[in-house]
């Protein structure tokens, strides 16, 4: 409890700062093991959801079943290392899931016109086009939130009710599906097709999370990220352009966004009013799990990755498990949630 | 006089460890009705530690505390509270859009049957402010009042309880001296009253004016109590310290020259300062005096680009617009800020990302970022700055004051600036460090480099500056040099007693 | 197709020689029903806008206020701001019932003619007009079918969420497969999301070594089921059995997709029927009162062209 008080007070500049100091250097050992278990705790939550599965079914543990997990982790994952990057900075994005469900429709939209003659060229125009029409959307979040100084909260939650009617329209109330069956065959390796016999949307996870944690761990932009979502005005002050930095965190957050949906869209070759649905919350979910702080400052990438797949190892086991009634699933989904954050938090607060 | 005797807190032997580390060692310390007890000591020596045992925020591991002669234990703040005990703490911790009445009976608003009897409590609030020998309306919103003002508030908050001991941490630390002042004739009113107060405070001469006893702590024990009478300044800082710190101020021959660096002329920032003009000097100290509020911070972020602001600067005889202050700092001039912990630093994270963020540039290759590189900064920058932490890995708002401005500095010494801007740059040190910086800023002027100085404390000004800018409500209201460099000169430009007749002499 | 269950008045259909002077009769009629936020609401909005300009061609004098809603909330607003324009006649498909009862009550009240489409009201006598499909019967239909189809068999279920239509429809598809040796291996919530629906169904392909055939509650799951069938390349799933009545689907079975051999009928034009049955209430001067059930009708490949609707975008 008096540490605790301390800590509290560490705003203030009393002795207490000095005892903290004195405190830390006299043990390096514990202040090591802090910061090795902050990010390791995910893994540990992980590790244990593998357990449960693995006592609960035992098909939990066949290799079709974990591929299949991986894989339709692939949209939240990659989604969510977006919104690392923007919680990081102290933001947040509401839109991603509506926002998903326009690129997506914009992008078959586009595939059904057969502007662009032969299937791979078309595709490979359609996913640039995707590419770009996230990266806008992110682009109008962020300038909306740092130009025009409104909440985050409330412009994305603007922009999620502004995707989601605009694909509704295109889709006129139905569905957006891709016309050609040549080209839905061309295209559908994309999600269901591996890789010496590891999942392209694997792989595409993997990728996007080295480049995430390279850009934020390594480049001066993350560092900038960083510092903009601990203390704005110490960023400021320290000549950062905070603006540009936070807006730069939705533009990538748009085109992770777009990323997921080119992952997304050879699964069911369509896109419909309830494609992308509360994806932004699992996202959030993912990421604060994966160990980021919402409040900003702290991002962990590869703890986001980790997240989603926990979030995803969960249905899968409740789908497995006869334990339940179908009922009672998302009170144990949510509480399965929360003892993970347990596990996570009391193991980084040791 | 027998009640003078019977000390109403004593404190037997308290001892108190952190983990491994003991930070108090056996203090005994008795609080007697009617008296102002000072507790000095340096950063670190455990004044705090001590306070919050005393109020009940902390438990000692051993030793005991007696309270009219009888043994106590304190459950808890509220615990501590209930027995008379207050603690007036040193940050403002009110609701900042809450009135002053209702932040003095937050948590113990008056009823009258189901409604609040928010009349009664204005009243109240009233005459407790006006106790303390202000006139606050208690139906203002906290956040109008100036910090001044918040202090008083706070006090009054704390009095409303029936209370036999109040505890002052560092009450003076954000206040200018007339402030000050005010403040030093309340504690002796709440003293007068029969109360005991314990006063902690880092500035020496204001304890030497308002306390009759003073201990001293150094490194967690008690180096003894004193009348205050026996004691000047001087042999507070010898005790503190532990060794001879009777130059407090570096020695410094004149460098400046006369060629102007950077010169600024009508400079006026909305709703702070009016058409201001100044120059400065290469290798020259410029110090800015004033009162809080008087517009100083303002006119400087406002010249560099950290607000708007309208300005005709010239730079090295170059006539330049900081749009930001990344183009400020681009062009040679960095600003470290009085709010070390909002605007200088990011407490939550480690000293390297801290120190290399606004130099990062230069630990940039292709892409990456060179850690390597920056951890040889580091090194350095704990070798040139005398930073004293065992653990590098720790975050910043884990260092001691002094240490986070030695930090700060280092920072922005990485961008190698020709003008460093330097905003309060000993607030809420203690004086070991302050020496230290005192004699980095006399160093950086020696090198050629040209220093401003904001502070509050005049004898600081007038210990380290080649010239001192007064201003007062947003305008420059003189400037003095050479032997008009004193605080009775200093206080008129800033209060502008000058243009009144002279009360007296 | 329709089947008239409780005390319509029947002619009402057949009055369309009614007097010809009343059809420029001015009558409003507003029509309040839930936003497109999935395939089937998406195909009510479709079927309410057509049935919108082919009644106000033949009634001059009807004007019909088309408003669609995202949520039971702003349903209910949506209700007052219709009544306040001054209104004969209220179709409404209610997002659910007993939120909206008493908003609907008030427009009863003003002394509106109240047609509900779909979902009952908790108190039936407000409604002085109930059109809606069958969703005990699309369950046992679907059921009946599995039973009569495959005799004997493991089965799995993707239900739909854990609202009264879905219990329904769970209850009558348990009523279909009654009595026999049909096995329901698993029942699990698929929110009438293709993509849930696919992930579920991949976990049961995980989970069962074997499995007959898949009934899912509506067509749009149908679509993941089929994806995640196809993935694992297994061959043991004979059929699926769907509902509604998705454009998509009734092609298929048109076609003569093996997979996909029938649907079950619950079709969003019932929105366009209840309206119609209004119109003709005001118009053709007989009272058109009581409950109007539309069947579950089982979609096979022979009579799947008449409810193939290309243009609908369900």
């Amino acid at each position: 409890m008096g540490a605790r008080h301390c800590l509290s007070h560490l705003g203030g500049r009393n002795d207490c700062g000095q005892n903290m100091s004195t405190n830390t250097t006299a043990a390096p050992r514990r202040a090591f093991a802090n910061i090795d278990l902050r990010a390791v705790a995910p893994f540990f939550a992980l590790a244990v959801l593998f357990l449960l599965g693995a006592l609960v079914n035992t098909n939990f543990l066949g290799i079709d079943n974990l591929l299949n997990v991986l894989t339709r982790s692939a949209f939240i994952a990659i989604i969510a290392i977006g919104a690392t990057f923007v919680i990081s900075a102290g933001g947040l994005d509401l839109s991603v899931g509506s926002m998903a469900a326009f690129v997506a429709g914009t992008m078959i939209l586009f595939m059904n016109t057969g502007t662009v003659t032969g299937d791979y060229a078309l595709l490979g125009v359609a996913m640039l086009i995707a590419l770009g029409i996230g990266g806008l959307c992110g682009l109008a979040n962020g300038l909306m939130t740092t130009l025009g100084r409104i909440e985050p909260f409330i412009v994305t939650l603007g922009t999620m009710g502004i995707f989601r009617a605009l694909t509704i329209y295109l889709a006129e109330g139905g569905s957006i599906p891709m016309k050609s069956q040549a080209l839905r065959a061309a295209y559908r390796p994309v999600y269901f097709g591996s890789v010496a016999g590891v999942p392209i949307p694997v792989i595409v996870i993997l990728v996007v999370a080295a480049i995430g944690a390279f850009i934020l761990y390594r480049t001066r932009f993350g560092r900038h990220v960083m510092a903009v979502g601990s203390n704005e005005d110490v960023a400021r002050y320290s000549g950062v352009s905070v603006n540009r930095v936070r807006t730069m965190t939705y533009v990538i957050q748009g085109i992770c966004v777009a990323i997921a949906v080119l992952v997304y869209v050879p699964r069911l070759g369509a896109a419909t009013p309830t494609t992308g649905l509360l994806w932004e919350l699992q996202a959030i979910t993912a990421v604060v799990i994966g160990g980021t702080a919402l409040r900003g400052g702290v991002g962990r990438i590869w703890g986001t990755v980790c997240g989603a797949l926990i979030l995803e190892l969960v249905g899968n086991i409740m789908v497995l498990s006869d334990l339940v009634s179908e009922y009672l699933i998302g009170a144990v989904q949510g509480a399965i949630i929360i003892i993970a954050m347990l596990i996570q938090r009391s193991l980084a607060r040791r | 006089m027998s009640d003078m005797l019977v000390p109403l807190l004593e404190a037997r032997q308290i001892s108190r460890s952190f983990g491994p580390v003991e930070v108090l060692k056996g203090i005994d310390l008795s609080l007697r009705s009617g008296e102002v007890h000072a507790i000095i000591g340096e950063n670190g020596a455990g004044k705090s530690t001590f306070m919050k045992i005393l109020s009940g925020h902390l438990s000692p591991t051993s030793g005991s505390l007696a309270m009219g002669g009888a043994e106590v234990t304190f459950r808890g703040p509220v615990d501590a509270e209930s027995r008379g005990i207050v603690l007036v703490h040193q940050e403002i911790l009110l609701a900042p859009d809450l009135t002053v009445a209702q932040n003095i009976f937050l948590g113990r608003e008056v009823r009258n049957g189901l409604t609040l009897d928010d009349r009664f409590m204005s009243a109240k609030a009233h005459e407790a402010v006006l106790g303390l020998g202000a006139d606050i309306d208690p139906n203002t919103v906290v956040n109008r009042l100036s910090i001044a003002q918040r202090q008083l508030v706070q006090i009054a908050r704390a009095l409303a309880v029936p209370h036999s001991v109040v505890i002052f941490d560092e009450p003076t630390a954000s206040l200018t001296t007339t402030e000050t002042d005010a403040l030093l004739k309340v504690i002796a009113g709440i003293r007068d009253k029969g109360a005991a107060v314990l006063y902690i405070s880092h500035r020496l001469p204001e304890v030497k004016t308002i306390a009759d006893r003073v201990t001293v702590l150094r490194d967690g024990r008690r180096v003894g109590t004193y009348d205050a009478s026996e004691l000047d300044a001087g042999d507070m800082a010898r005790l503190m310290v532990g060794r001879d710190v009777n130059k407090l101020y570096p020695d410094r021959a004149q460098t400046a020259e006369q060629d102007i660096v950077l010169d600024v002329k009508n400079a006026s920032v909305p709703g702070y300062v009016r058409d201001a003009s100044f120059a400065l000097r290469r290798a020259e100290i410029l110090g800015f005096g004033g009162l809080v509020g008087a517009g100083r911070t303002e006119l400087m972020e406002g010249v560099l680009g950290l607000r708007s602001a309208s300005a005709s600067v010239t730079l090295h005889g170059r006539p330049v617009h900081f749009r930001s202050v990344k183009d400020s700092m681009a062009a040679g001039i960095v600003y470290l800020s009085e709010d070390r912990k909002g605007k200088g630093l990011l407490l939550g994270q480690n000293l390297t990302i801290n120190l290399t963020l606004a130099g990062l540039n230069r630990f940039v290759r292709g892409f990456l970022i060179d850690k390597s590189h920056e951890k040889q900064a580091l090194d350095q920058a704990f070798t040139d700055f005398d930073i004293r932490t065992g653990n590098r890995e720790m975050n910043a708002g884990q260092l001691s004051g002094g240490n986070q401005q030695k930090l700060l500095l280092a920072k922005m010494m990485l961008l190698q600036p020709d003008i460093v801007v330097i905003d309060e740059p000993t607030r809420g040190i203690d004086i070991g460090t302050k020496e230290q910086i005192y004699r980095f800023i006399a160093e950086l002027a020696h090198s050629g480099k040209s220093v401003i100085v904001i502070s509050s404390e005049m004898p600081e000004l007038i210990g380290i500056c080649d010239r001192i800018i007064v201003m007062r409500n947003g305008e420059i209201a003189g400037e003095v040099a050479g032997e008009r460099m004193n605080e009775d000169d200093i206080v008129m430009l800033a209060t502008g007693a000058n243009q009144l007749t002279q009360l007296s002499a | 197709m329709r089947k008239l269950v409780i005390g319509l008045a029947a002619a009402a259909m057949a009055s369309a020689f009614g007097m010809a002077h009343a059809q420029d009769k001015s009558v409003t009629m507003a029509v309040s029903i839930p936003a497109a936020d999935h395939g089937w609401t998406g195909g009510v909005v479709y079927h309410a806008e057509q049935a919108k300009t082919k009644l106000e061609a033949r009634y001059p004098g009807l004007k019909i206020i088309l408003k669609t809603s995202p949520d039971g909330a702003s349903q209910a607003n949506a209700l007052e701001d219709l009544t306040t324009q001054g209104i004969n006649a209220l179709v409404t498909l209610p997002h659910n019932s007993d939120e909206l009862t008493d908003p609907i009550r008030q427009v009863k009240d003003k002394g509106v003619f109240v047609t509900v489409v779909d979902r009952a009201l908790s108190d039936p006598k407000i409604q002085d007009l109930y059109v809606a499909g069958n969703n005990f019967e699309l369950g046992r239909v679907a059921g009946q079918y599995i039973k009569d189809t495959l005799k004997s068999g493991d089965v799995v279920v993707i239900r739909g969420l854990p609202i009264v239509i879905d219990e329904e429809r769970q209850k009558g598809f348990d009523e279909g497969i009654k009595g026999s040796e049909i096995k329901v291996l698993d029942r699990q919530f698929g929110n009438w999301s293709r993509d849930d629906a696919f992930k579920v169904m991949q976990d049961y392909l995980s989970k069962h070594q074997k499995i007959d055939a898949v009934w899912c509650q509506d067509d749009d799951m149908a679509v993941g089921v089929l994806e995640a069938i196809q993935q694992a390349k297994r061959t043991d799933i004979k059929f699926v059995v769907g509902g509604a009545g998705m454009k998509d689907m009734i092609k298929k079975v048109a076609d003569g997709d093996a997979m996909i051999p029938v649907d079950v009928l619950y079709p969003p034009s019932m929105i366009a029927t209840a309206m119609e049955l209004t119109a003709a209430n005001f118009y053709d001067q007989l009272p058109v009162r009581g409950s109007f059930t539309l069947d579950a009708t089982l979609v096979t490949k022979d009579n799947a062209s008449e409810y193939y609707f290309p243009d609908s975008p369900f």
